[in-house]
């Protein structure tokens, strides 16, 4: 009966009508920040370019010790405690907002991590759920030679990033810990075998959270680099990491724009814009069900669009008469990749991470205060209050400009010998990527 | 350790004492069912956790577990102790189906409730159907008493949109005027106010001399603002979705400090939103429909105050935690007045395990009237068994200083209206 399917949903029946909150965003005058920050990254690139002096960003040691915390013992605490979330999973509650796993991973993992990384440096390697499996694996199995995997460069980590972001965005049930903890697992044991065919050094190619998270922890002032058993401690401005980096291979290129046009289109697909386009009525939205033909469609689009727009970028500054080449000039979009993922995830980071702090405070539903708080209700209601959107509009505001600046000050670094009319089209571009940024932040949205 | 004390999902130890002590009771009184005494009874909640629907679903969880607890604070339903497992269905219609299959394949509950948008229920009912378990949504559809559902679907804890908007008519013509302009979203819950408004106001001696369809993407509004005409005296709005403070700002704008019409709308352009967001000023001394009252009156007896209690409500309707926190007040209490109409309709119908379902629903479709109580704070309902819809009392609020003041409270009367659908007819 499928035409009565259709004559009952088209009843003019929804009695119910909608509940996206009213925005108190739209009735801020965001058209001036906007306008401000387009100003601010196009003068930079313009007095960079035309003075041909940037910043030096060099880095200082600041100490040096012994090995405190090798990865081999924290990275195998970290496989205790994935296993341990995956069976939370499978067997604790249903509701993702009272399931650990969900919370730990999309508040904690996806967002907590990378924004300590972004001042810490690079978190993530120690507590990588995989180093310790492998390297213990492998060493039981007498295993050192590979299986040529490395010649798919980062390619792999690609796949998964893209795979993810799918997930993320276009699956189904994202948030559901059954399904959850069986992608997790999946992908554990996929990559876990072919590190231990490759090498435990693949996963820094192969797999897209190291991937992902390395490049964004680039940004840090503070970071740490170890060898044979001895850490020293760096300090140097934002940046400093990035300028010491090898050129990007063309699969590095294709992860940092698919890392960029992931957090363009997770934004994006949320606005009234996007869902005009697509003949949705974001104030009846029909769910994902309804819009993962087209979702699909439009984070492979906003890729293309992504790549196609760097890469034309680039070339129209080479036909300029500069250096532009694309290996070292994407490693400036490391800044943009590390402050979009601070500045779309703050707001989720506030509110479901009310949850997560209630769910490990109370990991058990009974009462107890494991983190030492009081029993508390989660609320949203901050999202109301004047001045509390205004902050996080500026925070927010403060990052996306932050990194368009660092962008610029880096692309002027690692463009090579250039003139200073060849910068205007990767500025042009940058320019841009800040007012969408910014747009995406503060336009109505649905969903 | 048990996999219950693991996850923490199972009943409190306190909880199956409770229900072993109340099943001993009743033992002496009915051996034959002693077997089922003690075990929980499982309900499925069908939640809006996430997707456009989660600001709802935060609050009507919170509501659920009020409930629950009181529940089982009281003996539970039965003598068992009861447990209620949450799934979220992503308000979305087609997961929405899933999560009834999985509450009742998977979990094993003995019915499902909660859900509140539309567009889901009609979805998530055909598949209630199918499986044959009682499905009571809270969603203030007109689907149920429109006879678009089935025998197995029922909305016992909150009045229909249809009942809502006709019980306003009568006082809207004899307190604020009769030349109404109407301003609503152009799809279909525009349409219900739309069509449904307009033949109880005309039945009033009124009428509706313009109506603004404005297209649901729009985010600014001035260029239909010049549509209302100048002779209107009541201006009816029910704009709803992150360009509401938008509309509220342009809309004062528009009329500056010259003179405007009264001004009528519905909470649920405002549900769960502060009045005293910048803005919102535009708002003072007009009027707004209110299923129940956000701001505890002045006349609020112990039933509301216990409700307000339990759920951490305070007297201006946000969390007693965070009074930025607004309530979705004039929705929610139907999760927990059809939490106790779960439990008057068990306990009426013996309802003992799966099989007696159809027991349940019998027992529901027998029931009227059910009297302002602990169990139904938002006031007196009156159920009508062919239609499966329950009908109560509405409100008109006027915001005063900033908060929304009871100026009006209709009968259950007024919201009556003939019925479209004998259910009770239909083949279980």
């Amino acid at each position: 009966m499928k035409w009565g399917v259709t004559g009952l949903i088209l009843l003019p029946s929804a009695g119910f009508a909608c509940a996206l909150p009213p925005s108190v965003i739209l009735t801020l005058p965001t058209g001036h920040y906007i306008a401000a920050a387009a100003a601010v990254v196009a003068a930079t690139a313009l007095l960079g370019a035309a003075a041909h002096r940037m910043p030096e960003l060099r880095s200082y040691e600041v100490a040096r010790g012994v090995d405190r915390f090798p990865f081999a013992v924290t990275t195998y605490l970290a496989f205790v405690g994935f296993l341990g979330l995956v069976l939370v999973g499978v067997w604790g509650p249903t509701d993702p907002m009272h399931n650990l796993l969900t919370l730990i991973f999309w508040t904690g993992v996806w967002i907590a991590l990378p924004l300590a990384s972004m001042v810490l440096g690079n978190l993530w390697a120690g507590i990588s759920p995989w180093v310790a499996p492998v390297r213990m694996v492998r060493v039981l199995l007498g295993r050192r030679g590979s299986v040529g995997l490395a010649r798919f460069g980062h390619w792999p980590a690609v796949a998964g990033l893209f795979g993810f972001s799918w997930f993320q965005m276009v699956g189904m049930v994202p948030d559901d810990p059954r399904v959850l903890a069986q992608a997790a697992l999946i992908y554990w044991v996929v990559v876990f075998v072919a590190a231990v065919a490759e090498g435990e050094d693949w996963l820094q190619q192969g797999e897209f959270l190291t991937v992902l998270f390395g490049m964004i922890a680039r940004i840090a002032p503070l970071w740490r680099d170890r060898a044979g058993g001895v850490v020293r401690w760096q300090v140097g401005l934002p940046g400093a990491q990035i300028v010491r980096m090898a050129a990007l291979s063309a699969s590095e290129v294709a992860f940092v724009t698919l890392a960029l046009a992931g957090l363009t289109f997770d934004g994006l697909s949320e606005t009234f814009f996007w869902l005009a386009l697509i003949g949705e009525n974001p104030l009846e939205f029909t769910g994902r069900s309804a819009v993962q033909g087209v979702n699909s469609v439009g984070l492979i689009g906003v890729w293309a669009v992504t790549v196609a727009a760097v890469l034309g970028a680039l070339r129209l500054g080479r036909a300029l008469g500069g250096g532009f080449a694309v290996g070292p000039v994407v490693l400036s979009f490391l800044a943009i990749a590390a402050g979009y993922h601070a500045a779309h995830y703050l707001v989720m980071l506030l509110t479901a991470g009310q949850f997560t702090l209630s769910a490990l405070n109370d990991p058990l539903f009974r009462g107890d205060a494991w983190l030492g708080l009081p029993p508390f209700y989660v609320s949203f209601g901050f999202l109301s209050v004047g001045w509390v959107v205004t902050s996080v509009y500026a925070a927010q505001f403060v990052a996306i400009l932050g990194a368009h600046v660092l962008a610029v000050v880096l692309a002027l670094r690692l463009a090579g010998p250039s003139r200073a009319v060849a910068h205007l089209p990767l500025t042009a571009l940058m320019v841009g990527y800040t007012v969408l940024g910014l747009w995406l932040l503060s336009t109505a949205r649905g969903i | 350790m048990t996999t219950n004390d693991l996850t923490g999902q199972g009943p409190s130890r306190r909880m199956v004492l409770t229900g072993m002590g109340a099943g001993l009771l009743a033992s002496a009184a009915m051996p034959a069912v002693v077997w089922a005494q003690g075990a929980p009874i499982k309900l499925g909640f069908q939640l809006h956790r996430t997707g456009i629907g989660a600001a709802y679903g935060h609050w009507y969880e919170r509501t659920a577990q009020a409930a629950l607890k009181v529940v089982n604070d009281a003996g539970g339903i039965a003598g068992r102790p009861v447990e209620i497992i949450f799934e979220d269905d992503g308000t979305d219609p087609a997961r929405g189906a899933e999560v009834v299959d999985k509450l009742v394949n998977q979990h094993g509950v003995d019915m499902v409730f909660g859900p509140l948008f539309s567009h889901v229920v009609m979805g998530s009912a055909p598949r209630a159907g199918e499986l044959k378990v009682p499905y009571l949504v809270c969603s203030e559809g007109y689907h149920v008493a429109s006879g678009a559902l089935n025998r197995w679907t029922l909305q016992p804890g909150i009045t229909d949109v249809r009942s809502q908007i006709a019980s306003m008519a009568p006082w809207v013509a004899a307190n604020l005027g009769k030349k109404v302009t109407m301003v609503y979203p152009d799809y279909a819950f525009g349409y219900d106010h739309r069509d449904f408004f307009t033949a109880a106001i005309a039945a009033q001696g009124g009428e509706v001399i313009a109506q603004i369809a404005i297209p649901p993407t729009e985010t600014t509004f001035t260029r239909y603002l010049p549509q209302i005409p100048a002779e209107t005296e009541v201006l009816y709005h029910v704009m709803v979705g992150p360009a509401v403070l938008t509309f509220v700002k342009e809309l004062g704008e528009f009329y500056g400090t010259g003179p405007k019409p009264q001004l009528f709308g519905f909470i649920d352009s405002l549900e769960a939103v502060d009045f005293a967001t910048p803005g919102l000023e535009f708002l003072e001394g007009t009027h707004f429909w209110e299923a129940h009252n956000r701001v505890k009156q002045a006349d609020a007896g112990e039933f509301e105050t216990a409700y307000r209690a339990a759920v951490g409500v305070d007297d201006n309707g946000a969390s007693v935690s965070d009074a930025a926190d607004v309530a979705t007040y004039s929705h929610m209490f139907s999760v927990w007045e059809t939490l106790f109409v779960i439990k008057a309709g068990i306990e009426a119908s013996g309802y003992a395990g799966p099989a007696d379902r159809q027991k349940f629903v019998e027992a529901l479709e027998a029931m009227t009237d059910m009297p302002l109580s602990a169990e139904h704070p938002q006031g007196a309902k009156r159920f009508n068994g062919k239609t499966h819809q329950v009908f109560g009392v509405q409100n008109i609020s006027q915001v005063q200083g900033g908060k929304l003041m009871r100026v009006h409270q209709t009968t259950i009367e007024d919201g009556l209206y003939d019925d479209a659908v004998d259910y009770t007819t239909m083949a279980f």
